[in-house]
């Protein structure tokens, strides 16, 4: 059946790409909670990380390496320890969370903490899940620590690389996982579930100070309600749709779902 | 509109730039018209972009419908409509030239060495069975392979495409689904 491709894939020019950022044919699958330092690139947490930023997806290497970059050239910043890359808090036994954007047959995941496997999942060549997460026990390794999480490919030589930084068994912080260890004394003052949207990376949640006549000039970054109104290029919109605004998500003919023009 | 694309017509010499979305603009993107000069490439990647998209307006609506948090919610909703608009112009562009909106067969950009495209059916059934204490985990991952592909899509039109408005609605594409895994990285991990 595969060999019945309405696109020839020699036809997309896969192969000698002009691609400024390494062609996103090597892209496959990255672990996005506990963010790896991809992850952390990805999502503008670390900065000037390079093309890894867009591609989190692409740390893909020959099988056998115990780097965090796989050995792939492109990605050197992953081994940078001088990044301080953050580490997040977690208890003892860890759900490590995939994003896959091509599901090929896998032999394994294997999960490394400096050096010692601390757990392998076999996969005897089976198509990944549709959802990939495997929850590790890392009592071993308490403490600060790199993961080293690896997806073995089946059908290829190669394999995924993600070094994940954790802080085990740690305390004070809020993780996804470790929500019985706290005591209940607290509960009441803290609400962890309903963090208002942190606005993203730019986000300078304007107050309306520069209030324009119809509103505030439209930013990405921002969240709005619906019912907020803004300006752009001169004209005031109001929104229809709550939502954080991004890029190429302002007022135009494009998003009128999400602003109506006054 | 018709008076614009025949002008249009008389004016392309095959390298002559493609019209601005004229002043005496229209009022929907179902009226944007795409234009005369195109090349595989852009029939290629709205192919392509439709039926992933149709896929992904599949899992938007279940984000909308299942997902507890309101930041999750409200950008599944987003994107359910601004994806709802751009499919409406994909589809109308390919009729334009005469092209089929559907593919043979859903393809990845990692066919060539075996890899399944990270979105089938069985992603999406898997939204609407998973607990509801971990929708919004596998939503978001999910959705992030997704967007990821959608990017990569965006880059192939970049690359070799020819209609402007193509490229210009890839470059949309492109911004707005990196911006996209952005929240939703930090949705995960906030």
């Amino acid at each position: 059946m595969r060999r019945k491709i309405a696109y020839p894939l020699a036809a997309l020019g896969m192969a000698g790409s002009t691609l400024v950022i390494a062609s996103p044919a090597l892209a496959h699958g990255y672990v996005s909670s506990p963010p790896s330092r991809q992850a952390q690139c990805a999502a503008g947490t670390v900065k000037d990380c390079g093309a890894i930023q867009f591609e989190p997806q692409s740390v893909e290497a020959p099988k056998g390496s115990k780097q965090c970059n796989g050995g792939n050239a492109s990605f050197t910043v992953l081994n940078d320890e001088s990044r301080s890359w953050p580490a997040t808090t977690v208890g003892t036994s860890v759900k490590f969370n995939w994003v896959l954007t091509a599901r090929h047959r896998t032999a394994s995941w294997v999960y490394y903490v400096d050096g010692v496997e601390a757990a392998t999942f076999n996969d005897n060549n089976a198509i990944p899940e549709a959802i990939v997460s495997h929850t590790v026990d890392l009592s071993r390794f308490p403490g600060k620590r790199t993961v080293l999480a690896v997806w073995n490919i089946g059908d290829t030589a190669n394999a995924f690389y993600n070094c994940v930084d954790l802080n085990i068994g740690g305390s004070g912080g809020s993780t996804p996982t470790t929500a019985p260890t706290t005591a209940p004394t607290t509960a009441p003052t803290t609400a962890p579930t309903t963090k208002p949207p942190t606005a993203a990376p730019t986000a300078t949640t304007v107050a309306p100070t520069t209030a324009a006549p119809g509103g505030s000039e439209w930013a990405p970054g921002v969240s709005y309600k619906t019912g907020d109104v803004v300006t752009y290029n001169g004209v005031s919109y109001k929104c229809r749709q709550g939502h954080t605004s991004i890029r190429s998500w302002e007022p135009s003919i494009f998003t009128l779902a999400l602003w109506l023009p006054l | 509109m018709a008076a614009v694309a025949l002008l249009f017509l008389v004016s392309a010499c095959g390298t002559s730039p493609a019209p601005e979305p004229t002043k005496s603009a229209p009022a929907a993107v179902a009226e944007v018209t795409a234009g005369s000069t195109f090349n595989d490439r852009d029939v290629m990647f709205l192919q392509m972009l439709v039926d992933h998209q149709q896929q992904g307006l599949d899992m938007a609506a279940i984000g909308a419908s299942r997902a507890q948090r309101t930041d999750v919610a409200d950008l599944a909703k987003a994107v359910q409509l601004t994806e709802t608009d751009e499919l409406t112009m994909m589809k109308n562009w390919l009729t334009e030239w005469g092209k089929p909106t559907t593919v043979d067969k859903r393809v990845s950009v990692h066919a060539d060495h075996g890899g399944l495209p990270g979105t089938t059916d069985a992603e999406i059934k898997s939204l609407k069975t998973v607990k509801d204490a971990e929708f919004e985990t596998a939503f978001l991952n999910l959705f992030l392979g997704h967007q990821h592909a959608a990017v990569e899509m965006a880059q192939l039109e970049l690359d070799k495409g020819a209609n402007e408005l193509t490229k210009q609605f890839a470059e949309r594409v492109k911004q707005s689904r990196a911006d996209q895994v952005q929240q939703m990285l930090k949705l995960l991990n906030g």
